[in-house]
């Protein structure tokens, strides 16, 4: 466990390699940095500047709900609601967009995710900090495709703006589940339910699919039940004190 | 001193893990031995800010890692390997050990180097491009050791870094814990004695949360003097200590 055995060897075998002469480990140690070295990428060097911090930005990037494979299935599942949108008249990426969301937000960050969870607790940028960049990021991007679907779709202004709010919502219950339970998959799911239990629910009581997200009465209690949730996530990421 | 600990207790519930610990430690390897269930690695969560005390006084780096910029000041100059330290399958050793460089807070310019002398320093240089997902458990350990060290941290807080490791790199990983202890406080929990006898210049033994022994190996050693239990003499030391404090 010191300098690689194939370097030492080599180094053994170079003619005038003594004390006096050139520091060889150095000299690998340098052209092996030059080597091993990873070239950031444009996303990352914007968030480098952007948030100040290389170790974030490179946290960042490597938000698994944030991966090509993840952004493509999102935008398959949103181009499927445009198209059903686009077929049945229903507003179907208003009633996807949400769960997509609130799924990408559980797998975005925490102990079920984190492999290295304790030793990531140990550094100097806070995991609580990650996470915060992370899902908001997450939020910020599925809001970005959610818009862009919708108005795709040709839903009516009113439609294409009013699930933000309940997605705000179904967010925050994804995430305090995932914290808590330290599954995402026990996020998604809290979030995917916790959705289809209020989609139902308001169409029983009012005779059509979409009330979740063109009631106004529900701005409210959805704003509410998202701050209740991140309020859950923060207590949950927090660290145990002694009892 | 890098650690000074007075009455530091952590208590789960009704388990008291660490009872009212005091302990000095300046420059030098530390081994921390003891039983399963002793405190051990309560211990060390707590000097790695992972785990905030129930009660006591903790001062790391002659900061109080209480407040948030302390601790980050604290984070910066630390190395920690903990117990069970999860990998991300997709990263290269490389990758794992830069990112890590990073979340530290190193200055990006002196990344591309640390990560590369970290990983030559635990022999790992032929496999920096290789995926964590086809490394062995051992390699694995030597990658989570790389990442301790690359900030070249003034306190150097090991849990069991031996496990794992074969016979030839735990006596390389000796001569590495002996070049680190020459500048900075290096803690190792360990259950391995002949780790402690080689590598360490001061000993500490926990027994129910409370620090039984603490001094040299040789001091250890003659506290197992006609004490049958044990084959190597740090053994006996080890069982003498351990039957007196419990009598």
């Amino acid at each position: 466990m010191t300098r690689g055995p194939d370097m030492t060897n080599h180094q053994r075998s170079l003619p005038g390699s003594g004390p006096d002469e050139v520091d060889l480990g150095r000299v690998w140690v340098g052209v092996a940095a030059a080597v091993w070295q990873r070239r950031p990428g444009l996303a990352e060097r914007l968030a480098s500047r952007l948030l100040r911090s290389p170790g974030l930005a490179r946290a960042l990037v490597t938000t698994p709900s944030l991966l090509f494979g993840w952004v493509l299935a999102t935008m398959a599942v949103l181009l499927a609601g445009v198209a059903f949108t686009r077929g049945t008249g229903t507003p179907w990426v208003a009633l996807l967009a949400p769960p997509v969301a609130g799924a990408g937000i559980a797998y975005a960050y925490g102990p079920g995710i984190d492999p290295a969870w304790e030793l990531s607790q140990s550094m100097a940028v806070s995991d609580r900090m990650v996470l915060l960049v992370r899902a908001m990021a997450v939020f910020g991007f599925n809001a970005i495709l959610g818009l862009v679907a919708s108005a795709a779709s040709g839903a009516v202004a009113a439609v294409t703006f009013s699930w933000l709010v309940p997605m705000t919502a179904v967010c925050g219950l994804a995430l305090a589940a995932a914290t808590l339970s330290r599954s995402p998959n026990v996020g998604v799911l809290a979030g995917l339910a916790g959705w289809i239990i209020t989609v139902l629910g308001e169409r029983v009581s009012e005779g059509q699919l979409t009330a979740a997200v063109t009631s106004t009465a529900l701005i409210l209690p959805y704003l509410a039940v998202a701050a209740a949730c991140v309020v859950i996530a923060v207590y949950a990421t927090r660290t145990p004190r002694g009892t | 001193m890098n650690v000074e600990i007075s009455e530091l207790t952590r208590r789960f519930g009704r388990t008291q893990a660490v009872a009212g610990v005091d302990l000095l430690a300046g420059p030098g390897v530390l081994g921390l031995l003891g039983p399963n269930g002793a405190g051990k690695t309560s211990l060390l969560r707590m000097m790695a800010t992972v785990l905030p005390p129930s009660s006591g006084t903790l001062r790391l780096l002659d900061r109080d890692p209480h407040s948030y910029g302390p601790r980050r000041e604290i984070r910066r100059r630390l190395g920690y390997l903990p117990q069970n330290l999860g990998y991300y399958p997709g990263f290269t050793v490389a990758e794992f050990v830069e990112y890590f460089a990073l979340l530290k807070d190193m200055p990006p310019g002196r990344v591309p180097r640390a990560v590369a002398a970290a990983i030559e320093h635990v022999g790992l240089g032929s496999k920096a491009r290789a995926k964590l997902r086809t490394l062995s458990g051992g390699m694995l350990r030597r990658v989570g050791i790389a990442q301790a060290i690359v900030n070249e941290p003034e306190l150097l807080l090991l849990d069991e870094p031996t496990a794992g490791l074969d016979p030839e790199q735990r006596v390389a990983f000796r001569a590495l814990l002996r070049e680190f202890g020459q500048r900075a406080t290096v803690i190792v929990s360990t259950h391995l004695v002949e780790d402690v006898a080689a590598a360490c210049s001061e000993v500490t033994l926990m027994d129910a949360g409370k620090i039984v022994f603490h001094g040299t190996p040789d001091e250890l050693i003659a506290q197992g003097e006609g004490h049958g239990v044990g084959d190597a003499p740090l053994e006996r030391g080890y069982s003498a200590v351990l039957a007196a404090a419990r009598s």
